[in-house]
């Protein structure tokens, strides 16, 4: 990208001793962006946000703040601040002096004092009137709070954080991604969130980079990731996805022939090239009254969800997902998608 | 607890006049003579180490994964069969790592056995100490190097089993539920450990305390009378009590000083990840190779006889290098106790307070050093049993000198009568006992609890 963003990461590689952790990672962050890494453990999203914080340092490449390579700056100088999986808060210390500990190296913003900045903050994540408590005297969510403020109070110029809430159960988690998010945009501060979570990374951020082994497979808003992957990868990884492998039979119309497994399918996805080709067709795309596409397949499971249900069928050789409101109890039933609905990768 | 009070405590339980023997007297059977015999020095040093293999066992069955002995009973495996043939294999490690310490310990031992085998069942050590009070430097020197390879040797291949366990051990740390049975068994456990600490502890102790008060007619302060008197009326080549309790007291004290920065300053070097660790970790381990005998030995001909150097003679005082060899000997209890507890600190707190500004030294200040607290505390205990309770370079580097503690006065004492050392000997356990008290408050006190 051409532009100076807020935060860049250029080709960064990373090895351990035996193991490449960043395989060339390259992304360009903009001010306030709420920016999310998602990926399976493993990916190198956790080394990611640690190179940006200064943690771990690059075995190659660079990190700019700003447009300024950060190299060899330590954690304690590149006003960054981070919440991590385990909160981290210290327990020697009450909830007001572990959000006032930053406060000891940067000033509260001008006309703030010291214990001012701490009941802002403390107001600000609904924790009013509890910086007399102790740390391990408060709920998970409570301390994830705390910790939000604590990393909040030196107003750092990005706000990292490492996984925040996945130590929490399902329904706090949608409330506190609601307060984070509503928070990061009233600050405005530059927020790069580490998530495992994809629906979470959906739900939360302006862009997203989804990673795998290493590398950034894509990046984008969260409905062009999930409307459009761009790798098999990223197709299967954000949400469900049904994939099928075939040949070019030719072209009708604006409509390429794909032939899979001797089954011709119907797709419009732009202009294709001949040979071997992959598309996708999310679960919720393939129906049993669509007109075109169809083909047989046999119920294998069925899992009620509430709104929907969710069914997996063998078709040949292939397991398929799909979703529907009605329940269909015969074991064989014919699907099919609309041509639009189809994604080549 | 001191060795010194163990062998008092053995001379007062098995004593010729001790609480066997009245109770076998008083049983209408023959009176054992069991002092000076190979037999009573062996079981004093088993009781000695016992709590200790207890200990390490204890450790390792907690490390015992539980399902596997589920799986086991699931199987078809009885309570028994089940310890047998899936816990037992697995403690086995731990019990030899046990075994390996109680023959370094009992190898290196000096006071119980000086004081209940003498010159007759003398160990290497004794003898390094009787050579010493004779004055047979030569000698004592060459028996010295002697012993100091032939523990190292030992402790060298305590570590190397140690080490090779550790790498070996795949067990999860999964909290012990209960393995055999329900209720049955950690009661059995509890009480078996209960009566091994009160035969080990109480027993010899509480005898101490009765034989200090009980004289030939019954109940009687006269042994503590004898301190008194020897206090006000001792001559300069004897052994005053009170003397002893401030030396003690000061050389604990002057122990603590050294010992307890040096210990918290290897457990911080030896969790952090460096070239040339492995040599600190080493280091933090050598004087438990080494015996107190020796340190003695070397302080004494090295330092405070002086060294040539330079044209100059080196020397020290006595009880400066009594308190060298009381912080040799303690500051791998601070690290051993400090260095785990650094070691479990979550790094993300570290990292938060970078992240949030603090620099690497001042992380250490305001978050590592308050959390290890009550690690460093725990260390200052035990440094400063170490110190009122070491007995062996103690002894050889007071000789002749007035620089004798509590123990040492304890040693001249069983020397000539019982009554007076037990006597001294309740003196040791009181002052030790408020001791731990006090470090207990300051702790409270000056660290905001």
């Amino acid at each position: 990208m051409g532009s100076v963003g807020k935060l860049s990461l250029d080709g960064v590689r990373k090895s351990f001793a035996d193991t490449v952790a960043l395989d060339g990672v390259s992304l360009d962050i903009a001010e306030g962006e709420f920016f999310t890494l998602v990926g399976p453990s493993g990916c190198g999203k956790t080394t990611t946000l640690r190179t940006i914080a200064g943690l771990e340092s690059p075995t190659d490449g660079r990190v700019r703040f700003d447009g300024e390579d950060v190299a060899g700056v330590p954690t304690e100088d590149r006003d960054v601040g981070i919440v991590f999986q385990s909160y981290a808060l210290f327990p020697h210390m009450t909830v007001h002096e572990n959000v006032a500990y930053g406060l000891n190296f940067a000033d509260p913003p001008e006309g703030t004092s010291v214990d001012e900045r701490v009941t802002d903050l403390l107001d600000l994540v609904d924790l009013s009137g509890m910086g007399g408590r102790e740390p391990d005297r408060l709920s998970g969510g409570q301390q994830q709070r705390v910790a939000l403020a604590r990393a909040l109070a030196p107003e750092p110029e990005i706000l990292l954080l490492d996984e925040p809430m996945s130590a929490l159960d399902a329904r706090l988690r949608e409330t506190l991604r609601r307060q984070i998010k509503r928070i990061q945009t009233e600050l405005d501060v530059t927020t790069v969130y580490v998530t495992h979570d994809q629906e979470e990374a959906l739900a939360i951020s302006d862009r997203l980079a989804v990673m795998n082994d290493g590398r950034v497979e894509q990046v984008g808003t969260p409905r062009e990731v999930y409307e459009r992957p761009a790798t098999e990868f990223v197709a299967s990884f954000v949400g469900e996805n049904n994939l099928f492998r075939g040949e070019v039979r030719g072209t009708e119309g604006t409509e390429t022939v794909v032939s899979v497994d001797g089954t011709e399918f119907r797709v419009d996805d732009g202009d294709l090239a001949g040979g071997d080709l992959t598309f996708c067709v999310r679960p919720e795309d393939l129906t049993v009254d669509a007109d075109t596409n169809r083909f047989d397949v046999a119920v294998d499971t069925a899992e009620f969800l509430g709104e929907t249900t969710r069914y997996y069928a063998d078709w040949g050789e292939q397991s398929l997902v799909f979703r529907s409101p009605d329940p269909h109890d015969t074991e064989r039933l014919t699907l099919g998608f609309d041509p639009d609905d189809a994604r080549v990768l | 607890m001191p060795s010194i009070m163990v062998a008092i405590g053995f001379y007062a339980t098995f004593g010729e006049n001790g609480v066997l023997n009245t109770v076998l007297r008083g049983l209408g059977l023959s009176t054992v003579e069991l002092l000076g015999t190979l037999t009573i020095i062996v079981v004093a040093h088993a009781f000695y180490d016992a709590p200790l293999v207890a200990r390490i066992t204890a450790a390792a069955w907690e490390g015992v994964d539980s399902e596997t002995t589920e799986t086991a009973r699931s199987l078809g495996a009885s309570p028994l069969r089940a310890f047998r043939d899936v816990v037992l294999p697995q403690l086995l490690p731990a019990i030899l790592t046990g075994a390996l310490l109680t023959f370094i310990f009992s190898f290196m031992s000096f006071a119980i056995v000086l004081a209940l085998g003498g010159l007759s069942l003398a160990t290497v050590e004794v003898w390094v100490y009787d050579r010493v009070s004779q004055l047979d430097y030569q000698t004592a020197t060459a028996l010295a190097v002697l012993e100091m390879v032939l523990s190292l040797a030992l402790t060298y291949a305590y570590l190397r089993y140690e080490a090779r366990q550790r790498a070996a051990s795949t067990a999860n740390p999964a909290e012990r539920i209960d393995l055999v049975g329900s209720v049955s068994k950690s009661r059995l456990f509890a009480w078996g450990y209960a009566v091994v600490a009160f035969v080990v502890f109480v027993g010899p102790m509480a005898s101490m305390v009765i034989a200090s008060v009980t004289g030939a007619e019954g109940f009687t302060l006269r042994n503590y009378r004898f301190l008194v008197e020897r206090q006000a009326t001792a001559y300069e080549f004897q052994v005053k009590p009170l003397t002893a309790v401030v030396n003690s007291l000061l050389f604990g004290g002057g122990t603590l000083l050294v010992a307890v920065p040096m210990g918290v300053f290897l457990a911080v070097v030896s969790t952090r990840n460096f070239r040339g660790r492995k040599l600190i970790d080493t280091l933090g381990m050598a004087p438990f190779a080494v015996s107190g005998v020796v340190v003695g030995l070397g302080l004494l001909r090295g330092f405070v006889f002086g060294t040539e150097a330079f044209g100059y003679r080196f020397t020290i005082a006595g009880p400066v290098a009594i308190v060298a060899a009381h912080a040799v000997g303690a500051y791998p209890f601070v690290t051993r106790n400090v260095a785990p507890a650094l070691a479990g600190i979550d790094d993300s707190l570290v990292e938060s307070a970078r992240s949030l500004g603090a620099s690497r030294a001042r992380v250490m200040l305001d978050i590592e050093l308050p959390l290890v607290v009550p690690a460093i505390l725990a260390g200052m205990a035990f440094a400063f049993a170490i110190s009122i309770g070491e007995f062996d370079s103690t002894v050889i580097l007071a000789t002749g000198g007035t620089s004798y503690t509590m123990p040492v006065a304890i040693e001249r004492f069983i020397g000539r009568r019982l009554g007076p050392a037990t006597a001294m000997g309740v003196v040791l356990l009181v002052v030790t006992g408020l001791s731990f008290v006090v470090i207990d408050r300051l702790g409270e006190g000056g660290f905001g609890g």
